[in-house]
């Protein structure tokens, strides 16, 4: 039985167990509150306060995520007690001196990290600002300062915006939890990059995910489970296309889900894969949900419910459902509401599950009633062009507006949708829109480049700026004057000392015809014509030297203009 | 001696011109009788003939409309839809059609595709949907796996349905992004797999003859003539249409016609005479059509006449 309690103006949940004590301090604060030119400040804050708690003995850990932050610990009373006292006493005087050391622990645990194989999903559905902006690695931290992380935690990590949980035999005595006075920070919307669902777009080989948006309710963790059991059912039982289809629920804000499936393939099969997992979609969609499955996906969740451990595994969850405006639903409550979910109740979830998808496959799935996510911008901007140096493609254009960048396809950022400028030293940018959009632009690769990048960087706000490290010189791209392959090269110089030899020659007659022709008396016409034939040839050969030379510089793309 | 060549299914099976006439009547529960006294190759037979007639599209709609478990009404509106797709991209190949072509095509064949969806979401053991969704697969260009998902599903309610083997059978080739051995295995494997006297050997001279027709026709009787694709040929023959058991089930005509146009261009009067006497006035547009100048009636007729002047013919 779960009851609630306050500490010093904190509300807390606890739940009786045997055992050493669980505890936990949870705050509203996540990914989905970081700006992209500040994401990271969240995870580098957790990392700063648990650095002053650090006792190697015990088990303890802090945790970010996309809409909370949480810091809990195991062990004995007086320990837990110091444990969460100490928490709070960090965040009010972050040991700042350690601040670039723990920037380079987060490098160093994002460069080790498992991306959820989902993430790009978050992006495609939601763009680079609040939802979506946990697929982003941590770009803010080179930019962050002390005050920065002073002004994140007054906002953030307060009383009003605290949560507390204890699985044990009572509150313990003690706590504290001085914390900073503030208001509740409420999730923000999410946002949506997609003009139209369901939607698709491409994903790496040997994967097919799906994930859609729905209303929170029983009926919607039943329709996941017994999705992934006709998932499997479909692609590994019978078809063996896949090792593992599963699926995965979690919460979006106060009232809805996020329901993801995923299933992996050989490259070759990732169509087939797409075509189960869609027919499996649509049967449910169309009611056709085997009770039988509908019975047993209840029972094996209700038989998770009761078991004592599961109950204390879910209080974190509980507690910071409180944060988001949920209810704090008790087990018998949840029992309840699971046991009257019906088949039709699964297929109702199943029909708007449906509208709402978003596929990621190596495959198109526009066939299916996918719709193809935008891939390139709507608009170009008004501006000035600078155009690609020869060996380089793309066109850009920088205005008052904002930047576009031309090539195969059109890519605009709107300086008012920017989000994030990435900057280094040697005047590459990275520009990233807050519907998703990246645009590289490289003073290497246009005309009057500099020029351009001095435009951009007076056009983005500094807030959105983060200044990187300097590139290694093989990490600036540059023109196709490097691509030039081994081939190309000895073809080039080969054919400018053909055409050399061929220029000074014609050239040469010409010039010596022409003497004659100024100075001979006798039939001057044919003088002049051969002289004439020798000096169009020696013209040719001028340009055969140059083709010749930037085919050695470029390789053999012919010159763009 | 008749100089009539009969090419339409209605001749061949009475059925076709009930269902042909019942849907002109718009009378679907007419349709339905009929469809469902058919067994499922004879279903899927009747369904694709019904779906070529122009100006369905309302009609099925209505129809699926007011009962959308009708699996029936789902298969022929894909394969209408498909069907008008196909027109407007024409039989040509690729290189030759338009990419405003292509577009609309591949449009038709996505609405056809969705219907499809619907339709096997709620009957997933109707054969006529997966026949269909073959088509359509090989239309969208949906890819080898997808198409061979299809082709099982297909193979696990009916492991000998001629319709979806023919289906199948084009997306094996290499015009479609196939391959030759591929395409001969599984049409010699899918012969073996069904009972003597069956219509499935009609695959493998099915195979023989695309593979043939690519080759291009004049230089290349070679091919046909060599021993192991004569042997194969002959087997098949023995396997179906010599083989006292075979019968005349749906899709009898096709096997009978294809054998008659192979013998033909092989030049084996005698073979071809036989099979010309067990069709009567009978025929098919494939593979005729590949034959000549791809008039099939005229090519039938005169492949028909010189087998008969053998006089090795009786009748």
């Amino acid at each position: 039985m779960i009851s609630k309690f306050e500490v010093g103006g904190i509300p807390g949940l606890i739940v009786p167990t045997t055992g050493s004590m669980q505890a936990g301090l949870g705050f509203r604060v996540g990914f989905v509150d970081e700006p992209l030119a500040r994401r990271g400040i969240t995870h580098l804050i957790e990392h700063l306060a648990l650095h002053s708690v650090g006792v190697a003995d015990y088990h303890y850990n802090g945790a970010t995520g996309v809409e909370f932050t949480r810091f809990h610990m195991q062990g004995v009373e007086k320990d837990v007690v110091a444990f969460l006292n100490g928490v709070c006493a960090a965040l009010r005087d972050l040991p700042m001196s350690r601040l670039a050391v723990e920037k380079e622990v987060l490098h160093a645990e994002a460069h080790g990290r498992n991306a959820p194989v989902s993430e790009p999903m978050w992006l495609w559905r939601h763009g680079a600002r609040d939802y979506g902006a946990g697929a982003y690695p941590e770009w803010g931290l080179p930019g962050i300062t002390e005050d920065d992380l002073r002004a994140w935690v007054d906002r953030f990590f307060t009383k009003e915006n605290a949560v507390l949980w204890v699985a044990g035999e009572k509150v313990p005595a003690g706590l504290e939890l001085d914390l900073p006075s503030g208001t509740r920070q409420p999730l923000p919307p999410p946002s949506s990059a997609l003009p139209s669902t369901p939607a698709c777009f491409g994903g790496s080989a040997g994967l097919v995910a799906w994930d859609t948006v729905v209303p929170r309710s029983p009926a919607t963790s039943v329709f996941a489970d017994v999705l992934e059991r006709m998932l499997f059912r479909e692609l590994r039982q019978e078809s063996g296309l896949s090792y593992a289809a599963q699926t995965d629920h979690r919460p979006l804000g106060r009232d809805s889900v996020v329901i993801t499936a995923v299933a992996d393939s050989l490259p070759e099969n990732s169509g087939a894969v797409l075509g189960g997992m869609v027919d499996v979609l649509a049967a449910l969609r169309a009611g056709r949900v085997d009770p039988a499955d509908v019975t047993a996906m209840i029972g094996k969740r209700v038989a998770g419910l009761r078991h004592s451990d599961e109950v204390a595994a879910r209080l974190p969850i509980q507690a910071l459902g409180l944060l988001a405006g949920r209810e704090v639903c008790d087990v018998e409550e949840q029992i309840a509401g699971l046991t009257a979910v019906t088949a039709a109740d699964v297929a109702a979830v199943a029909a708007d599950a449906w509208a709402n998808g978003l596929v990621m496959s190596p495959s198109r799935a526009d066939h299916a009633g996918f719709t193809i996510a935008p891939q390139e911008s709507v608009a170009k901007v008004d501006g000035t062009a600078f155009p690609a140096l020869p060996g380089a493609t793309a066109l850009l254009v920088v205005g008052a507006e904002g930047i576009s960048l031309v090539e195969e396809n059109l890519l605009t950022v709107r300086f008012d949708e920017c989000v994030l400028m990435r900057a280094w030293p040697d005047g590459g940018r990275q520009l990233i829109g807050a519907d998703g959009t990246v645009i590289w632009a490289e003073p290497t690769l246009h005309r009057a480049g500099r020029a351009a990048i001095a435009k951009i960087d007076a056009a983005v706000p500094g807030e959105l700026v983060v200044a990187e490290a300097a590139r290694a010189p093989e990490q600036i791209p540059q023109p196709r004057a490097t691509a030039a392959d081994r081939s190309d090269r000895v073809a080039g110089i080969q054919g400018m000392v053909l055409f050399g030899v061929l220029t000074l020659v014609f050239g040469g007659f010409a010039a010596l015809l022409l003497v004659a022709f100024l100075t001979g008396t006798e039939d001057r016409g044919p003088l002049l014509a051969i002289a004439s034939l020798c000096a169009l040839a020696a013209a040719g050969g001028g340009h055969g030297v140059r083709r010749a030379r930037y085919r050695m510089r470029y390789g053999s793309r012919p010159i763009e203009r | 001696m008749s100089d009539t060549v009969l090419l339409d299914a209605g001749f061949a099976y009475p059925e076709v011109k009930v269902v042909l006439a019942a849907m002109r009547g718009r009378d679907w529960a007419a349709v339905r009788a009929v469809l469902d006294a058919a067994g499922p190759v004879g279903r899927s037979t009747l369904i694709r003939a019904a779906s070529e007639e122009y100006g369905q599209e309302e009609f099925l709609r209505h129809v699926l409309a007011e009962d959308p478990d009708d699996t029936a009404a789902a298969a022929m509106l894909g394969m209408h839809l498909i069907d008008i797709g196909w027109r407007i991209r024409s039989d040509a190949r690729a290189q030759h059609v338009s990419g405003g072509q292509f577009e609309a095509f591949h449009d038709w064949l996505r609405r056809a595709e969705m219907v499809l969806l619907e339709g096997v979401a709620r009957g997933p053991a109707d054969p006529a949907l997966w026949v269909a969704r073959l088509t359509s697969a090989r239309g969208l260009e949906l890819g080898l796996d997808e198409t061979r998902r299809r082709y099982r599903k297909l193979a696990a309610i009916d492991p000998h349905h001629l319709p979806g083997q023919n289906a199948y059978l084009q997306r094996l080739c290499p015009k479609w992004s196939g391959d030759w051995p591929m395409l001969h295995a599984w049409c010699r494997a899918e012969m073996l797999a069904a009972p003597p006297g069956a219509v499935q050997a009609v695959l493998v001279v099915d195979g023989h003859i695309e593979h043939w027709a690519e080759l291009g026709e004049s230089a290349n009787l070679g091919y046909l003539r060599s021993k192991p694709v004569r042997d194969e040929i002959d087997e098949a023959a023995q396997r179906s249409v010599r083989h006292p058991d075979f019968g005349r089930d749906y899709g009898w005509v096709q096997v009978a016609s294809s054998f008659a146009m192979i013998y033909s261009v092989l030049g084996d009067r005698a073979a071809a005479g036989a099979m010309f006497d067990m069709l009567g006035d009978l025929g098919t547009e494939v593979p005729w059509c590949y034959v000549g100048d791809g008039n099939a009636a005229q090519q039938i007729r005169a492949y028909r006449q010189r087998a008969r002047r053998r006089g090795r013919v009786v009748g």
